[in-house]
């Protein structure tokens, strides 16, 4: 019938905690480094910050279904919230779902400001995910296109 | 009756004496007279042997049929489906009456105070909510007291008394929408032994089978007291059955009342009672006793007759309903309440009377009881949920998306996406709306289907396939495959803006008379609605106003394979021929797949498979399995996007301009109508920055129904939206998507300042390459400094 899309394979995903300095050393710690003081964030209204702090907190204790379950509310809220759609694609780098990732992270570059921290951790995570996907020259490119967030003007409004 | 009932129990102390003494003659005369017995003894042992021979066989095979249903229709816990919590926070746009819908449907109690758990208070826009304790699909959460208030349609303030975790954000415990057993097909009400009233179980037995504690399966001497009363009678006048050979008879329901049916009746009977216990065997007659019809379905057990008649849940039935159902259980269709009242309330007070006899009520008990009404609802409620549609789409994603083995576990506990106030005014969107349209001269016959979903998550939020509240036997928003007419359109249109060198929204593309021979040897020359040509007209002005001869020169272009293949990468696998009709909609889809569809363009091209449940528990709250939100991008989504400002100019100035009006309300919103061939379908796809909604209206029998997509669905459409918070769709383009001005019917670049000027999206590379005279005039410099101006203004 209907639903062909079948949610494959959603259930009881890995747990495995792979390398999450992944994410810090190649997403989270360049960007913010680069970017130092360039940055918009959204205006989030207080509950997703509140379910935000609680999918950080159950990140550091690695349970990252748990964290996965908050930013999902917090999506529900608010659905084009470039952050929590860039936290969710790191979630899912992390989970070693990096199709998920990849989509995530463009979801969030879509909807969000093209420029500063959050575009720089767009790309990274793209970049990081494309590799994983043995995407080599995409994720080169992406790595090139993550060092561009500082220095290009916002396009398309 | 009640007299008789009464020399019935003192008969049963007498029959033990008997039964006693004869035991005690019987083996005095084997003491005294060895050799009959002897003889006997042998013809009986030949018998026996003989009765082994054949007769063991064939009550095995009546073991195993007996116990195949018994076992077959065991009815654990049921599985508790569950609606959406709600979820509260500053900001939340829920109007005063949504709340209130949402607070009813879970249940909530309204009272001063609200000092219990399950109830709250309302002052004006003051709410106090007092939420029970639950546990959630993350989690267990304590009972808390929740003050919020309103304002212009949104919660303005709130405060929880509960954990500092829940500050800012409660989730109310969820609107049970049904209970389920996810592998039967049926819509049951079942109830376990705990749960029903003890008069119903008391008086049960005392009406039917007073001896149901004591024996095992059949009592002889009834069968033999109902055989001799038949014999008198010349027909059959008694059953004689007990409640364990009603449920048998009730397993291979047959009009047939033979011997050899009755034999096997009573050795199964007796089957059965060897295996399971008594409470286990009441529990099942509870469950399985045929109590009415309604068209084709079967109404079987209490709890589900407690709702057909009366729309209450069994446990809440007053004396007098209980006895009226106890009283049926002799003749469903003869004490038929709505049917032949006078009977069925003869019937019912006999039974109270036999309920006074046997002590189970006092006399004055029975008085009140029998001095009240029938207490019958005039329209019989149908399906066990309120929401059998949404309960159906249910079932069927947990069978598709779950192991057999896992939904076979009794009480689960199934989390899904509906939203009891959007659903309720879904609902009411097509049943109102559709008699609204028979007043307006359309056909009586009008039937309509409703599906909203929330865009970015795919969930569905409300699901209709009936025009009739709560009745599900052709759910048309899963199973109506109809032609979908120009709801078809945008896709083409869609294909042309993924070709960026030739196409834009400005694009002159033919709109004049086509003519095409067919497989079949037949000329197909399709027409505009008002039979006119309109000659050559930019591509945004055909969409909007949704040209046929247009769109099917464009689609030729495109062609019907990459149309097909279109419908596939937006999450729909139906049948779909590759013919030229195709273009104009000649395609047969469901409502739900259509919404599919529009869900991944409103979503601005992240499709998300449409899905009902979020996550189902054990009983002890472990993840059986979540389905977790999962983006499926399509490619060029560029192109979605300035697809989806067109869509917008639809309802701006195009064929659904109407819905404005309709909705009393200006936001910006993007539809498409569609209609098909004879006006049989009405089609009308919506949707907002938040929600999705695809209406559908036409007949059953698929004849002509004077429908339009404007005139009927539309209107459906427009209805449930007037309940829900409207935000205007975002405009924001993605990367590689500008904002131009431009002369639509010059097709060039132009300025703000010249006459003709708009502004559209153009994907980058697809813009125009020629500039309007007006432009011309204005010097280079200048025009730079628009440019930059334009730019500057905006970012």
């Amino acid at each position: 019938m209907l639903f062909p899309l079948v949610l494959v394979a959603c259930s009881s995903q890995t747990h495995i905690r792979v390398d999450d300095r992944e994410v810090t050393t190649r997403v989270r710690a360049p960007a913010s480094e680069e970017s130092a003081g360039v940055q918009v964030y959204s205006l989030q209204s207080p509950a997703v910050r509140q379910l935000t702090a609680q999918a950080e907190d159950a990140e550091r204790t690695g349970d990252l279904d748990l964290a996965t379950g908050y930013l999902e509310r917090a999506l529900r809220i608010q659905p084009q919230d470039p952050q929590l759609l860039q936290h969710m694609a790191e979630l899912k780098l992390q989970i070693e779902d990096y199709q998920q990732a990849l989509n995530f992270a463009f979801r969030s570059y879509d909807t969000g400001p093209r420029v500063g921290e959050i575009c720089s951790r767009n790309w990274r995570t793209i970049s990081v995910a494309r590799e994983h996907l043995r995407d080599v020259s995409g994720a080169n490119e992406a790595q090139a296109r993550a060092t561009q967030c500082m220095n290009t003007r916002p396009k398309g409004f | 009756m009640a007299k008789k009932a009464k020399t019935s129990v003192s008969k049963t102390g007498v029959k033990k004496a008997r039964t006693a003494r004869r035991n005690k003659g019987r083996k005095k005369a084997a003491q005294k007279k060895p050799g009959l017995p002897h003889r006997l003894l042998r013809i009986s042992m030949l018998l026996l042997g003989l009765g082994i021979g054949l007769g063991a066989p064939w009550v095995i095979w009546l073991d195993v049929q007996v116990r195949s249903e018994f076992d077959g229709r065991k009815w654990d816990l049921p599985s508790r489906v569950y609606a959406r919590p709600l979820s509260l926070y500053e900001g939340k746009a829920i109007s005063r009456r949504s709340l209130l819908a949402e607070l009813k449907a879970a249940g909530y109690r309204q009272s001063s105070g609200a000092g219990e758990p399950g109830s709250f208070s309302v002052d004006g826009y003051r709410f106090d909510i007092h939420r029970r304790a639950f546990r959630f699909e993350d989690g267990a959460k304590p009972a808390a007291r929740i003050k919020l208030r309103l304002s212009n349609d949104s919660v303005v303030y709130l405060r929880g008394d509960s954990t500092v975790a829940e500050q800012g954000l409660v989730r109310l415990d969820p609107a049970e929408i049904a209970s389920i057993y996810p592998l039967h097909d049926e819509d049951r009400t079942l109830v376990v032994l705990q749960d029903v009233p003890e008069l119903l179980v008391t008086g049960l037995q005392a009406v039917e089978d007073r001896q149901f504690k004591n024996h095992h399966g059949v009592v002889l001497r009834s069968i033999g007291r109902a055989m001799l009363a038949n014999v008198r009678a010349g027909r059959t006048v008694q059953g004689g059955s007990t409640l364990t050979q009603q449920l048998v008879k009730n397993y291979f329901l047959t009009s047939e009342r033979t011997l050899v049916r009755k034999v096997n009746e009573a050795i199964m009977a007796v089957l059965l009672e060897w295996h399971y216990d008594k409470t286990q065997i009441l529990e099942a007659y509870i469950n399985e006793i045929f109590l009415g019809q309604q068209g084709k379905y079967s109404i079987h057990g209490f709890g589900r007759a407690s709702e057909f008649y009366f729309d209450r849940p069994l446990k809440d039935l007053d004396v007098q309903q209980i006895a009226l159902l106890v009283g049926m259980v002799r003749g469903a269709s003869l004490y038929n309440p709505r049917r032949n009242p006078e009977r069925s309330l003869q019937r019912r007070n006999q039974v109270l009377d036999i309920f006074g006899s046997t002590g189970l009520l006092s006399d004055s008990e029975v008085e009140i009881a029998k001095s009240r009404p029938l207490g019958v609802t005039d329209k019989p409620r149908s399906g066990g949920s309120r929401y059998p549609a949404f309960v159906d789409m249910v079932r069927r994603q947990l069978k598709r998306d779950y192991r057999s083995s896992d939904l076979r576990s009794a009480g689960l506990r199934i989390f899904t996406t509906l939203a009891p106030s959007e659903q309720d005014y879904a609902q009411q969107a097509v049943s109102g709306g559709l008699d609204d349209l028979q007043r307006r001269g359309l056909p009586a016959e009008l039937q309509g289907a409703l599906v909203l979903v929330d865009v970015a998550s795919g969930e569905v939020r409300a699901l209709v396939g009936d025009r009739v509240a709560g009745r599900n036997y052709f759910n048309r928003a899963l199973d109506a495959r109809r032609q979908i007419g120009s709801v078809i359109k945008p896709l083409i249109y869609l294909l042309a803006l993924e070709h960026v060198d030739d196409y834009n929204l400005i694009t002159p593309v033919r709109d004049e008379p086509v003519s095409l021979r067919q497989a079949d040897g037949s000329v197909w020359s399709p027409v505009n609605y008002d039979h006119k040509s309109r000659g050559e007209i930019p591509l945004l002005e055909a969409l909007v106003h949704s040209y046929n001869q247009a769109t099917v020169k464009v689609g030729f272009k495109v062609g019907v394979v990459n149309l097909i293949r279109k419908i596939r990468q937006l999450g729909v696998n139906a049948e779909v021929p590759a013919v030229p009709a195709t273009l104009l909609g000649a395609v047969e889809l469901t409502p739900i797949e259509v919404t599919q569809m529009y869900q991944s363009l409103a979503a601005g091209g992240y499709s998300v498979p449409l899905r009902s449940v979020t996550a189902v528990q054990t009983p002890q709250g472990e993840l059986l399995n979540r389905y977790p939100l999962r983006l499926m991008p399509l490619e060029q989504r560029e192109a979605v996007a300035v697809l989806n400002f067109a869509m917008t100019q639809v309802v701006e100035q195009g064929t659904a301009r109407n819905l404005h009006d309709l909705l009393g309300n200006d936001t910006l919103i993007a539809g498409k109508t569609g209609t098909t061939n004879e006006r049989r379908d009405s089609w009308f796809v919506g949707y907002t920055r938040d929600r999705v909604a695809v209406a559908w209206v036409g007949r059953d029998d698929n004849k002509p129904a004077g429908v339009t997509g404007s005139n009927a669905a539309m209107r459906v459409w427009a209805a449930l939206f007037r309940q829900l918070p409207i935000f205007a769709i975002d405009l924001r383009m993605p990367d590689g998507v500008n904002f131009v001005w431009v002369d639509m019917q010059q097709n060039a670049l132009t300025d703000p300042s010249c006459p003709a000027a708009v502004q559209l999206p153009f994907i980058d590379a697809s813009e125009p390459e020629s500039t309007t005279a007006c432009l011309d005039k204005l010097d280079r410099k200048n025009r730079k400094s628009l440019w930059r101006k334009w730019f500057e203004s905006d970012d």
